[in-house]
């Protein structure tokens, strides 16, 4: 009607309308108001046909948008199979999801993207979440605020692709100029009531999220990243992957020496003995008695620590239990002639040297007799290339009662050792303790006091 | 003083225009009134695979728009959320045409046993656009589309659902406020983009309607195995070029393996060297810098599942000094 009148009004009147047609296209432009936020990784480009990506269930703030959140994947679906990569259908990757016990879309941005990669088969996953989904009526108004949160993660390296975060929000009500009077009083109720409304919000709102992802080489410079973003969970377990090689790296380093120097440490009779316990293990492990098969596995760190590494990595949470350096600290260099000194021996390097003793079991406690002889047996529990690794996990013994102590030997390598002993099966008692007590993987080792 | 009572001759004028109102907004979303056949509900008898044919347009292209066409890809892109197995559109065609099959209107006439043959599904779609409309004029906006879309099992010949609707968006002067005639035109006047949306909603609301076997394949989802995965990489190694990954892994035989560096270099090839057991390599080269990748090895099989699996003992990290000059 308004319209209408417009055109049959003479030329000057137009001065007056002026104003008015300023009021229509204010509301034009804010009725709908959108505020989006993405930004997107330069390796969303190198994403093709080959490489697969999951869209995970919606997270929800409330139940009551379970609803919008099925409409919401679907639409995205629909839009992100306008991409380059590959979509792995909804049905499997949520039956995967369930074979898996993952039934909690509020869980996943806790759970690592590498999971998800081994889980689905994928190659980046699609976080999202609804933030919000409003619906407001007042009389003559109504209103409908959508918000959505959104990031697309590469499974491979834990970057993120893809973050975007969008409020889309619209009105009905006489700020958009109602064409009767029935309108303005209906058009506000239809508005909040009709799916209809909702779906075609959530259609455009989806356009606009996913512009860039379908064609990220239209991209901007400012909606890129400026540097790789890499998600917090990925982060974190990388970091532990990389700690865990760190620290591989040295065991390995450290019982590639060990493992010269035993038959230096092992004299005599033991190390003759130890390895015929080996051969017979290898015919028949099983006709091996429970202590035998103790010696063998106490025989060499190699084997245990590197199962012990490989069943955190299995877990890929706590970290091993040898302790971890609270900062990199040198190693003190030995004076020349005490290198010369202690070719087969280990040098100390702590003070209070302290003679073997025995073990007296009295009751449940064990306590330690002194011997003077200058061969013993000791409990060796670890063996690094950095002091300050051997001198934690000493320090945290030593705490526990136990008369734990670091050595270096001729190779330049740090032990840390546990006990003095005159005779072996006290040695072999005390590691075997240590072993069921602190977790941790030992072998007897004979030495003379320097 | 009695009250005086409106009587319905008063009520009438208003009512009127209140139901015209709502009959005009709800002919906007109207629902698709899909036809299932017995067949169908028979959970045994249901299509696994599907793929859906070039739709055809009754009346000629409206210019530099195919609205057919159009609508195939939105309908694709929503029906594939469902649990069918369904055939890209591109296999779909280059199959077709390989076969000397180009013309869509020929390609509907042909028996269900030539296109299982051709195509190997269970089950194609059928469309065709029988009318689409898009003007903009005045205060009057509207784009529609009027199509028959059926499903035909390719296995017994049986059309399992089908159904005749037309999706319109309409913007005139029953619109409830000027705003929204003026923002409708706007829209209507971007012609592809108008009958994108017509699509979409025409799609969205079928998809309502077509039952999803979603559930009946949860049981069988498996994705290829891989037991293990191995390297010659070290946590102390630093790689140099000329320098090669080699790459081992166990799972599943008689599938497509592959590994990748990252998301750095991806797919590269892995021989299936005995049933069951997969090698590769890749060389470094000079112009390579891998900073702290992992090495993923994956298999595919023919259905297109991939299984992954992380090698985590060890990861790709580029020496740099090797390449740095003095």
């Amino acid at each position: 009607m308004i319209l209408m009148t417009l055109t049959t009004k003479n030329i000057s009147a137009l001065a007056w309308y002026r104003p008015l047609g300023m009021f229509l296209f204010a509301i034009l432009i804010s009725g709908c108001a959108s505020d989006l936020q993405t930004k997107v990784a330069g390796n969303l480009n190198s994403l093709s046909e080959d490489q697969t990506v999951a869209i995970l269930p919606i997270e929800t703030s409330h139940l009551g948008q379970k609803e919008m959140a099925d409409m919401f994947r679907h639409g995205l679906y629909a839009n992100l199979k306008q991409s380059k990569f590959n979509l792995l259908e909804k049905y499997i990757v949520d039956g995967l999801l369930k074979q898996n016990n993952l039934n909690d879309p509020a869980s996943f941005l806790t759970i690592n993207p590498m999971q998800f990669g081994e889980i689905l088969g994928v190659d980046a996953v699609v976080f999202s979440r609804i933030n919000k989904v409003e619906r407001t009526y007042f009389i003559l108004h109504s209103s409908i605020e959508l918000s959505i949160s959104i990031q697309m993660v590469d499974t491979r390296t834990g970057e993120i692709l893809w973050r975007a975060e969008q409020t889309e929000h619209d009105f009905s009500g006489i700020g958009k100029i109602p064409t009767g009077i029935f309108t303005a009083l209906l058009a506000p109720i239809q508005f909040v009531t009709n799916k209809f409304n909702l779906r075609k919000m959530t259609a455009k709102m989806l356009d606009k999220l996913t512009a860039l992802v379908k064609k990220p080489e239209n991209a901007e410079t400012n909606s890129k990243f400026e540097n790789p973003v890499i998600a917090k969970k990925a982060t974190i377990d990388l970091k532990k992957i990389e700690e865990l090689q760190q620290l591989k790296a040295e065991w390995t380093q450290a019982l590639a020496l060990d493992k010269e120097m035993e038959p230096e440490v092992l004299q005599d009779g033991t190390h003759q003995e130890a390895e015929k316990e080996t051969r017979a293990l290898k015919n028949d492990p099983s006709s091996l008695a429970p202590q035998a098969m103790d010696k063998i596995q106490n025989e060499g760190p190699l084997r245990s620590g590197v199962r012990k590494v490989l069943d955190v990595e299995g877990e890929l949470a706590p970290l091993p239990t040898v302790p971890q350096p609270k900062g990199q600290e040198a190693g003190t260099p030995a004076p020349l002639n005490m290198w010369k000194a202690t070719l087969t021996t280990p040098t100390h390097i702590e003070d209070g040297e302290k003679q073997p003793r025995e073990l007296v079991k009295s009751g449940k406690n064990i306590k330690y007799a002194p011997t003077r002889s200058a061969a013993f047996y000791t409990v060796q529990v670890g063996a690094y290339k950095t002091k300050a690794y051997a001198q934690n996990l000493s320090n945290k013994l030593v705490k526990k009662g136990y008369n734990a102590f670091v050595t270096r030997n001729n190779k330049q390598i740090y032990r840390v050792q546990v006990e003095k002993f005159k005779n072996k099966e006290d040695a072999l008692k005390l590691a075997e303790l240590i072993r069921k007590k602190e977790k941790l993987k030992n072998f007897v080792a004979r030495a003379t006091a320097g | 003083m009695g009250r005086r009572i409106v009587g319905p001759s008063r009520i009438f004028p208003f009512l009127t225009p209140c139901i015209a109102y709502f009959c005009i907004l709800l002919a906007g979303c109207g629902t698709v009134d899909l036809e299932i056949r017995q067949g169908y509900t028979n959970s045994n008898m249901q299509p696994r695979s599907v793929a859906i044919l070039p739709f055809t347009l009754e009346e000629p292209d409206p210019e530099e728009v195919s609205p057919h066409e159009l609508f195939r890809t939105c309908f694709y892109n929503y029906f594939s959320y469902l649990g069918y197995v369904d055939l890209p559109l591109k296999t779909v065609d280059q199959k077709l045409s390989r076969a000397g099959l180009t013309d869509s209107n020929k390609i509907l006439e042909l028996s269900p046993e030539k296109l299982r043959r051709i195509l190997g599904v269970d089950a194609v779609i059928r469309g065709r656009v029988l009318a689409a409309n898009n003007f903009t004029g005045g205060i009057h906006a509207e784009t529609s589309i009027h199509a028959k879309i059926d499903m035909l099992d390719l296995r017994t010949g049986d059309i399992l659902w089908e159904t005749e609707h037309k999706e319109m968006i309409y913007s005139g002067i029953l619109s409830p406020t000027i705003v929204d005639i003026i923002r409708d035109q706007m829209e209507n006047v971007k012609v592809h983009q108008a009958y994108f949306k017509t699509a979409e909603i025409f799609s969205v609301n079928m998809m309502k309607e077509i039952p999803d076997p979603a559930d009946s394949w949860n049981e069988e989802i498996r994705l290829p195995e891989i037991t293990y995965i191995e390297t010659n990489l070290k946590p102390d190694l630093k790689l140099k070029p000329s320098d090669r990954i080699y790459v081992s892994l166990k799972g599943d035989p008689g599938l497509t393996g592959y590994f990748d560096i990252g998301s750095w270099k991806s797919n590269i090839p892995l021989k299936e060297t005995v049933p069951g057991l997969y090698t590769g390599s890749y060389t470094i080269k000079a112009s390579d810098k891998v900073t702290s990748s992992l090495i993923i090895g994956s298999l595919k099989s023919k259905n297109g599942l991939i299984g992954k699996k992380f090698y985590k003992n060890g990861m790709a990290q580029f020496d740099s000094s090797s390449t740095n000059g003095p």
